[in-house]
This record gives C-alpha cells, sequence and structure tokens, in this order.
C-alpha cells in the first residue's frame, strides 16, 4: 500500500511536472540561476585564493653565512632545517653562485664593479633560501636557527627586513578570507530566499488543484508528497543544467584569467574536479532539503479545506 | 442518513447562515434545499463534507457525528460522499478519465480495478468517448458529468449536489437532472441544493426551504415557493 502510494506519487509528480511544463521550467531556471550565483562565488573564492596563495610563494628567507664557513657545515644546516615541518624547500646557492648574481644586479654600477675586480678572493659567503609551507611559519622556523651552533655561522638574515611584508601579506589574507565569508554567506541566503519564494509561488498556481484534491477525499500526504517530489525533480535539473553550463565557462574562464594575471596558475577546472563531490553534492543535498522544506510550508497554507 | 439537529453556523463577524436547522432525511431520498442567496444552502454542503464546522447542534451523516470528527478522518468521509459543485471542480491538468480515476486513487485503490471501473461509470454518464480529453476541452454539461462521475465512483450513499446546473444552459439542465433522478433510482440519497424554480417544481420530490438560515418549509411534495 505505502509503495503503491509513493509510486503514484512518483508518476503525479512527473505527470504535473510535464504538463505544467513553462512553470516547471521557470522554477529550474530560477533555481539554476540562484545556483549559478553561488557557484560563480567558489569561483570568485579559488581565483582569490590562488591570486593570495601566489603572492605567498613569492616570499622567501635568505640566510646569508660568513664567508669561511665551510659548505659542510651548512648542509648540516640545510639538513635540519628540511627537516622542520614547516619548510616546503631549502636551496643552496654556493658563493660562486652569489658573488656571479651581485655582479650581475649591479652591471650597470661601475664603482661596485671596479670594487670586486680589486678584491683578491670571493667575499661572499653561501646562502640558504628557506621557502616556507605557510607564510606564518616564517617566526617558527627562524627561532630554529636561534641556537647559537648555527646562529654564530650566519652573517646575516634578511627575515627583519622582510618581517613587514610578510606581516601585511597575512593581514590582506587573513581579511580577504573574512571578506569572503561574509559575502559567501549573503550570497547563500539570498539564493536560499530566492528559491524558497519561486517554490512558494510555484506551489500557489497549485492552490486551486489543492482545494479540490482535498474536497475529493484526499489525504494530507497525498496531495503533499507529489508536489514536494515536483520540486526536487526541479531542483534536480537545476544541477543537471548547471553542471552542463558550468565547466565551459570554467574553461573559458581559466584561459582568460592565466592571460590576464601573466602565467599565474588558476585550475579552476583541476579544483572543481577535485571537490566534485563535494561541491555538487552539498548542493544536491542543499537543493533537496530547501525545496522540501519550502514545499511543505507553501503547500501546508492551502491543506486547510 | 442525514441528521442535522438544531445546527447553527455563524461566519465572522456575525452572519448567521443557519439558526438552529434541524433537518432529517432518509435513506433513497431525493431533496432539494432551496432559498435565496445568502439563505444558508451551500453552508448545509459544506458543513455536510466538514469543510466547516457548527458553532452549535451536531450533524449526523450514516450513523457518524462529524461534529466530532477529527481532522485525519475528513478525507475518509469526503471519500463516502459523493459532491457535485456548481464550478464543477475538476483538476484542470488532468484527463476525464485521471480526474474521476483520481477520487480512487486517493483510496489507493489498485490501478487493474482502476481500469474496470472508471469506463464503466464514464458509460453511465455517457462520456466514454471523451475520456482522454482536458475540463477545458468540454462543455459545461459535459464537465459537470465528469464531476458526477467522480462523484459516483465510489458508489456513496450520498449525493450532495450544490447548483449543480447553477452554470448550464437549459438543454444540459434536463441532462444533468435526469442524471441525478437515475441515480436516486439506484438507491443513492440525492440532496441537491438549488435556486431554480422550473427544476423543483418539475421534480415533485421533498423541498426544503431555507429563509435567512432558517428552515421555512419543509413540504414531502413540494414546490419553489420563495
Amino acid at each position: 500500500m505505502l509503495i503503491h502510494s509513493i509510486t503514484r506519487g512518483f508518476l503525479f509528480a512527473l505527470q504535473s511536472f510535464w504538463r505544467n511544463i513553462w512553470l516547471s521550467l521557470a522554477t529550474v531556471f530560477v533555481v539554476f540561476l540562484a545556483l549559478v550565483s553561488v557557484n560563480f562565488l567558489i569561483m570568485i573564492n579559488v581565483i582569490t585564493d590562488s591570486a593570495v596563495n601566489a603572492v605567498k610563494d613569492r616570499v622567501d628567507v635568505s640566510i646569508y653565512f660568513k664567508p669561511e664557513v665551510k659548505e659542510s657545515k651548512i648542509a648540516e644546516v640545510k639538513t635540519k632545517l628540511e627537516g622542520l615541518p614547516q619548510v616546503k624547500e631549502v636551496i643552496y646557492k654556493s658563493p660562486e653562485e652569489n658573488l656571479a648574481a651581485f655582479s650581475e644586479r649591479h652591471i650597470n654600477d661601475q664603482k661596485i664593479q671596479e670594487t670586486l675586480k680589486e678584491l683578491s678572493g670571493n667575499p661572499m659567503g653561501a646562502t640558504l633560501v628557506i621557502k616556507a609551507k605557510d607564510i606564518k611559519d616564517y617566526p617558527e622556523i627562524m627561532r630554529s636557527l636561534e641556537d647559537p651552533a648555527i646562529s654564530d655561522l650566519i652573517e646575516e638574515k634578511n627575515y627583519d627586513n622582510n618581517q613587514l611584508v610578510i606581516d601585511r601579506i597575512n593581514l590582506i589574507s587573513d581579511n580577504i578570507k573574512k571578506v569572503m565569508m561574509i559575502i559567501s554567506l549573503i550570497f547563500i541566503i539570498i539564493a536560499i530566499l530566492i528559491v524558497f519564494n519561486t517554490v512558494r509561488v510555484a506551489i500557489f498556481t497549485h492552490q486551486n488543484e489543492i482545494s479540490i484534491m482535498k474536497l475529493v477525499g484526499a489525504g494530507n500526504w497525498f496531495i503533499r508528497f507529489p508536489l514536494v517530489f515536483e520540486t526536487i525533480l526541479a531542483g534536480l535539473l537545476a544541477v543537471v543544467a548547471l553542471m552542463l553550463f558550468l565547466y565551459p565557462v570554467l574553461s573559458f574562464a581559466q584561459n582568460y584569467l592565466t592571460s590576464f594575471f601573466a602565467g599565474a596558475s588558476f585550475d579552476l577546472i583541476g579544483y572543481f574536479n577535485n571537490n566534485f563531490i563535494v561541491i555538487f553534492g552539498t548542493e544536491i543535498v542543499a537543493v533537496v532539503i530547501i525545496n522540501s522544506i519550502s514545499a511543505m510550508v507553501a503547500i501546508s497554507k492551502y491543506l486547510n479545506v | 442518513m442525514i441528521h442535522l439537529d438544531n445546527v447553527t453556523k455563524i461566519f465572522p463577524p456575525d452572519t448567521a447562515a443557519l439558526k438552529s436547522a434541524t433537518i432529517h432525511i432518509e435513506p433513497g431520498e431525493f431533496v432539494s434545499i432551496v432559498g435565496q442567496s445568502g439563505s444558508g444552502k451551500t453552508t448545509i454542503v459544506r458543513l455536510l463534507i466538514a469543510e466547516v464546522q457548527p458553532d452549535e447542534g451536531s450533524i449526523n451523516i450514516g450513523g457518524w457525528d462529524i461534529t466530532k470528527i477529527k481532522q485525519r478522518q475528513i478525507p475518509i468521509l469526503r471519500r463516502q460522499i459523493g459532491v457535485v459543485f456548481q464550478d464543477f471542480k475538476l483538476l484542470p491538468k488532468k484527463t476525464v478519465f485521471e480526474n474521476v480515476a483520481f477520487a480512487l486513487q486517493v483510496s489507493g485503490v489498485p490501478k487493474s480495478r482502476i481500469q474496470t471501473i472508471v469506463p464503466q461509470v464514464l458509460h453511465i454518464v455517457d462520456l466514454t468517448d471523451k475520456a482522454g480529453r482536458y475540463p477545458q476541452e468540454l462543455s459545461g454539461g459535459e464537465r459537470q458529468r465528469v464531476a458526477i462521475a467522480r462523484a459516483l465512483i465510489h458508489r456513496p450513499k450520498v449525493l450532495l449536489a450544490d447548483e449543480p446546473t447553477g452554470n448550464l444552459d437549459a438543454l444540459n439542465t434536463k441532462d444533468i437532472i435526469e442524471l441525478l433522478l437515475k441515480i436516486n433510482e439506484f438507491g443513492t440519497t440525492v440532496v441537491m441544493v438549488t435556486h431554480n424554480k422550473d427544476i423543483v417544481n418539475s421534480l415533485k420530490r421533498r423541498v426544503i426551504t431555507l429563509d435567512r438560515g432558517l428552515v421555512a418549509q419543509d413540504q414531502k411534495v413540494g414546490k419553489y415557493v420563495i
């Protein structure tokens, strides 16, 4: 009996969806637009994250060793640093490389070029360039270098010069996250309200039918179930339409952004592919829940016949 | 079959649609309830299908005290009473067959049984060839016959007809009344609310006359007197 009623409910819903096709398509379209706005926001989040990470990735800290420090000692420090969980990468630059780079940097400065020629040996020591996994990890990494066994070998660190920039990038990044969270919340609330009202309008057009069904002796669930399922169906079709629409847009946006930001990598399609289940799964669940609740609330208004 | 005892219904703020009305209708009767607009005719139908509850008095239909009916029992009551409305109240997005079948589907009747019963009832109301049409593709008389078919599908003991000819021309009116008489001949109690003087006078059946919420007259073989 229950299975019989449920099957009948599904059939009624499909029949009603088809026979009210323009109303159904209008509902699908509005839910689709609400979903597009939410996914557009996800795209903005990914782009913002990528942009902030690209800036963060350019930040590193250099440790300049005294010229007399042997390469083996520096290798020991490098190994120790690489062992730290916060460190992403440590690059060794030999004194020769540093001298060549310095000379290259000041190639138009006559005085520096003459001074370098007059010097008998290489005045520069080796350098370790450290990249942290997170920009917030630099203070912790710097603390590990305070051990006298290491600090005595170091002539200079550029962390103090970079600290202001690092702090500012951290602050901007944190603020961007907060702003995006607030915008996301506002967008999601607006999307929910739009879907809620669309479903209410769709149910409103069934108002007369609902009262007739009641007068003919239909129970509340016999009326409610097909209408709720019909709105869920509209929501699911909106998600399918979203998927079909989104990927071409992502592909276009990715190419455009990569050329706009001069080679920076924005893997939007990769992000949506890697999080496919989370993004679209959450959207399907949300659409089912929001549409069901909206439909139930709207229908209950017309059931008192 | 139908017993209204001292029933009073007041609609807000203070419109008394029925005042201490007492009506007893026996099984198999054909009763016309007549009266001017606002006399309380339709209120009786609305009370009998539990669309509204009386403020005073009791209503018993087929042994069921519907003044004490629970909300979840209302659909069960309505499946046992056939109702025909002036504006037909057909589902616009369902065909003639589906409209009639719907009354069975709400009771969980299997598809195979529906496929047997609906054509039989459509045959009674002479709509077999219009089973696949939608209500908007039918004339007023045909729509009303669909509504009657839907009301009959459960083989109810009582058929309530609220101004069943109100939207019909003379020819269709005659058809519908003949159909209601035929249904009554099969043993169904028919209660018809109307203000059509010609119909009431031609029927020569029991007539209950309402006047401003009061039962003004109750004649075994009556006439439209207002």
